[in-house]
């Protein structure tokens, strides 16, 4: 397909009253095919209406230029024709005159039968034929949309350009729209740009999806493809199996930019006070029954107590979000999966090596396999049904849920599987997906099951719409959950207030781990600040709860979540190296040939041990050794590549060196 | 919650009882206007002031005379009270129309440039609060006639409000309709017929109501002060000189009639060319 619009490389600024100017979007380079659909979607004040008017030719670039069938856009013309958000008909011009003007304005030289004809096709095209003589003001706005789209055709535009044109309407009226002007596009092989900010609306007309950024200096963050085969009927992509991973991918890259545009209007120079670096601190967290030790910290005082005055917790929605925080620095520190401290450093995020470490691990346990009800009225209770099960069902795609390719829920979930003869690529489909999403997934059975932490595989079981396959406690008891990490380049800069934050939260741990503080952890979590959820859905304890995890019976009485004791809270680099071989058996990292060092620094354990000193703690401050897993297959932590290579369900993985920069001291 | 369906105010046939029904819509006006003409009487009467009361319009032969008979002519000045209205009027039509003409011209330029408006929008605001009186002398000076001074009088009266108002019409058209014209690429014309008179019409005749009001009330000052032709202005002022008291507040009730005649009438033109706006 040949290009038909060739936005190179343009910047817009414009003049401010009283001097100086706004720079509203900069280095945007897009190429738009012949016949293509391409949505432009971002908050408002984006830029990307700036960006249409330019394509438009009613505004022009600062810098760069955009071009139309290879020649630069001067200015507008019938070419590429606007339908506009507000319709602009003329008022005094009824509907057929409306038509009728702009297709005598370009089209000048044909005949008035032709014409009359030209305007009738296009009139019965929107549907408008018994109100071609009303006034504008005498019709619906959807009505009046569909004269504007009306009007835009009449003239064979090359290119069709809409400004949210229907933002203004009510959902059903747009949902009808949207049906028609797809249905319009396609039957003419119009190539279109619309801007929007309607999430559904840009999934359901697009080919692509371009996403702005916030300004000042708004760029392309992201172009989605969207591969829903046409023609799309609005009702049914819904069920379409990449519909929900585009929608939240839209809707994560306008919620991240969102939160950037929150830090961005708070001050951040470092507050250095009580011999701590920074006391100023952003923490992230997910609403999760591990993140308790953080909202105690926060509701007990213990961030203050150690000096560090003014905590913030983050809530973010997915891992994700908490993996870009750290990138992009808007985030001090954050509660982690165990996984992502090495996964992020092994450049697991996009390739390139963050150096992240972690010197406490906050919380063990509070991990469930959970299969959905579906499954369940076929017989599937156990693994071995669930097997045979897909081996039944082969044709059928099987997924099933995670939180984050690093998160222990996925570590567990895939070795599992492995463990018990299924291939978690081959037999099945892991998709990463927020944990409140999952429930909804698995009631309208999109998903086959999924393993995710408290309180979220509680919901389901006592839902009724699935059931409890594998318990934690059954696959590896007292595995690492959570864990606090932060930037190693952070660390180094900041190594005092990273003492205070350890041993805020080692004290906090120290609260969660009483039995006796349970039930106001509980009530403190249902705040909306941290779950939002009913207190009863909260649990942290395997004996309290009223539904079977599947778990051996002797443990039953054991509390599920660990958040303190002996070993428990001290960074393992065997536990690390474990989860790191694991993630270079799935091929989500390489296997770090540098791994002895990359686990020096990835786990703290000095800052740990000196905070647990000054806490008076030194008991806990022992190295638990050895890893055995439920199918009883021992870890040894010297040959890691003789572990992998002994594996037999697993992918090609690879050995690299991971190039770190050399640590500073501060 | 039952409705009870009720009748509602102004349906009835019987007309009795219809007047009975909106009776709030007839009567309050009826009583205020009979209490003023009731005080107005009794002050009279008691000789509180000189001017005669609203009966002396009957009681007295002359104005009875010239109520009941509008269309006498007996040449000269002494013609009855609707030729004399008929004169001032074609004065006013012929200042008014030519304040119409200038004003939505230059409205229009004044509109379309933004650097015109800066220069000459304080000029505008200065000479609008001129009064009509005061023009009267400078006409006399300029056109030596009364004739031309009149209706150089209702021009410069009239000019203001139209000029002022067309001109934000024209600033006024929606960004929108500017953007189809260009996207369209309409010619300079087009754009005139199609797209500017159309959206400004409303300023337009806002502008042209306002107008109308102010060049009769200037018309009736114009003749007070230019002796010796037919209007009503100078009617009301001979009145005085001869101290036809009576006489003149049939005069009064003419000019008022007329003007709020002139005003619905350019409503009803406004709503006729301008629909749906």
């Amino acid at each position: 397909m040949t290009t038909l619009v060739d936005v190179r490389d343009i910047e817009k600024s414009f003049a401010l009253r009283g001097g100086g100017s706004y720079l509203a979007l900069k280095g945007i380079d897009l190429e738009i095919r012949k016949g293509e659909f391409v949505s432009l979607i971002g908050h408002s004040g984006c830029g990307k209406s700036t960006l249409l008017n330019m394509i438009a030719g009613l505004d022009l670039p600062s810098e760069g230029t955009v071009l139309l069938d290879g020649e630069a856009i001067k200015r507008p013309g019938p070419d590429k024709m606007v339908v506009f958000q507000n319709y602009s008909l003329l008022p005094w011009l009824s509907v057929r005159e409306n038509i009728a003007l702009a297709v005598d304005e370009v089209m000048g030289k044909i005949g008035t039968s032709e014409r009359d004809a030209l305007v009738q096709e296009h009139i019965d095209m929107v549907g408008l034929g018994p109100a071609a003589a009303k006034l504008p003001l005498q019709l619906s706005g959807g009505m009046r949309q569909r004269v504007a789209i009306a009007r835009a055709l009449a003239i064979r535009p090359k290119l069709l350009l809409l400004d949210e044109p229907f933002g203004a309407l009510d959902a059903l009226t747009r949902g009808n729209l949207q049906e028609k002007l797809m249905q319009i596009c396609n039957e003419h092989e119009l190539t279109a740009v619309m801007v929007t900010h309607d999430v559904d609306e840009a999934v359901l007309l697009s080919d692509r999806i371009v996403m702005l950024t916030n300004g000042p200096g708004s760029r392309i963050g992201g172009i989605l493809e969207v591969d829903i085969p046409r023609p799309r009927a609005r009702l049914e992509v819904v069920h379409h199996p990449s519909y929900y991973s585009l929608r939240s991918e839209i809707i994560y890259f306008l919620n991240r930019q969102k939160r950037v545009k929150q830090w961005r209007s708070r001050p951040h120079a470092v507050v250095a006070r009580h011999g701590l670096e920074k006391v100023n601190l952003d923490l992230g967290f997910l609403p999760l029954a591990a993140s308790a030790p953080l909202a105690v910290a926060e509701a007990h005082g213990l961030f203050a107590k150690h000096g560090l005055d003014e905590v913030s917790l983050i809530r973010e929605t997915s891992w994700r979000g908490i993996v870009d925080g750290l990138v992009d620095g808007t985030l001090d520190a954050s509660l982690m999966p165990a996984g992502m401290p090495t996964w992020m450093t092994a450049g697991g995020h996009g390739g390139t090596p963050l150096p992240i470490v972690t010197p406490l691990t906050l919380s063990r346990n509070g991990n469930g396999i959970t299969l959905g009800r579906r499954l369940a009225e076929q017989g599937v209770r156990t693994v071995e049904d669930y097997r045979a099960y897909l081996k039944s069902h082969e044709r059928e795609p099987h997924t099933m849920g995670i939180v984050h390719e690093a998160s222990m829920h996925n570590l567990l979930l895939r070795y599992w599987l492995a463990a018990n003869g299924i291939d978690p690529d081959k037999d099945v489909h892991l998709q990463a997906l927020p944990p409140a999403q999952m429930l909804a997934d698995l009631k309208d059975g999109s998903i086959d099951g999924y393993c995710v932490g408290a309180p979220w595989l509680d919901r389901a079981i006592r839902d009724g719409h699935g059931i409890a396959v594998a318990g934690d406690l059954a696959i590896w008891p007292g595995h690492p959950g959570k864990v606090l990490g932060l930037r190693e380049d952070w660390a180094n800069a900041y190594p005092n207030t990273n003492i205070a934050l350890t041993k805020a939260l080692l004290e906090a741990c120290q609260y969660c781990a009483d039995p006796a503080h349970w039930a106001e952890l509980s009530e403190l979590l249902s705040d909306r600040r941290y779950l939002g959820i009913k207190p009863e859905m909260i649990r942290f304890s395997e004996a309290s709860a009223d539904v079977d995890r599947g778990g051996p019976e002797s443990e039953a009485a054991v509390p599920h979540h660990l958040f303190f004791g002996e070993g428990l809270n001290r960074p393992s680099r065997t536990e690390h190296l474990w989860m790191m071989t694991q993630m270079a058996r799935w091929a989500e990292i390489p296997l770090p040939r540098n791994w002895v060092e990359i686990l020096e620094r990835v786990c703290q354990v000095g800052v740990f041990s000196t905070a647990a000193r000054e806490l008076g703690l030194e008991a806990i401050s022992y190295q638990r050794q050895g890893i055995e897993l439920f199918d009883g297959q021992a870890f040894n932590a010297d040959d890691p590549i003789g572990y992998l290579n002994s594996q037999t369900i697993k992918r090609d993985f690879s050995i690299a060196e991971i190039p770190l920069a050399s640590p500073r001291r501060a | 919650m039952v409705s009870v369906p009720q009748p509602s105010a102004g349906s009835s046939k019987n007309p009795i009882r219809w007047l009975m029904l909106n009776r709030s819509t007839w009567l309050y006006p009826l009583l205020g206007i009979g209490g003023f003409l009731l005080v107005w009487q009794i002050s009279a009467s008691l000789n509180l002031t000189r001017l005669p009361g609203p009966l002396s319009l009957w009681t007295n032969e002359r104005t009875r005379e010239l109520l009941l008979y509008p269309f006498y002519d007996r040449g000269g000045l002494d013609k009855g009270l609707f030729w004399q209205t008929m004169a001032s009027l074609g004065r006013v039509a012929q200042g008014y129309l030519l304040a119409a003409l200038v004003g939505i011209s230059a409205g229009i330029t004044v509109g379309l440039s933004p650097a015109l408006n800066r220069a000459f929008d304080p000029l505008f605001q200065f000479l609008r609060m001129v009064a009509p009186l005061a023009w009267v002398p400078i006409a006399l000076v300029i056109f030596q006639k009364n004739q031309p001074a009149a209706i150089f009088v209702i021009f410069i009266t009239a000019i203001w409000p139209i000029l002022i108002n067309t001109a934000e019409g024209v600033r006024q058209i929606p960004q929108d309709y500017r953007n189809v014209a260009l996207v369209l690429q309409m010619s300079k014309g087009r754009f005139f017929t199609k797209v500017l008179i159309p959206s400004a019409l409303p300023y337009i005749f806002t502008g042209l109501r306002i107008s109308i009001g102010l060049a009769w009330l200037a018309i009736i000052a114009a003749e007070i002060v230019m002796s010796g032709i037919v209007g009503i202005g100078f009617f009301i002022w001979d009145s005085y000189q001869q101290n036809y008291l009576s006489d003149i507040i049939l005069a009064v009730l003419w000019i008022g009639a007329v003007g709020l005649l002139l005003d619905r009438a350019m409503a009803w033109l406004q709503s006729r060319l301008t629909p749906g706006q």
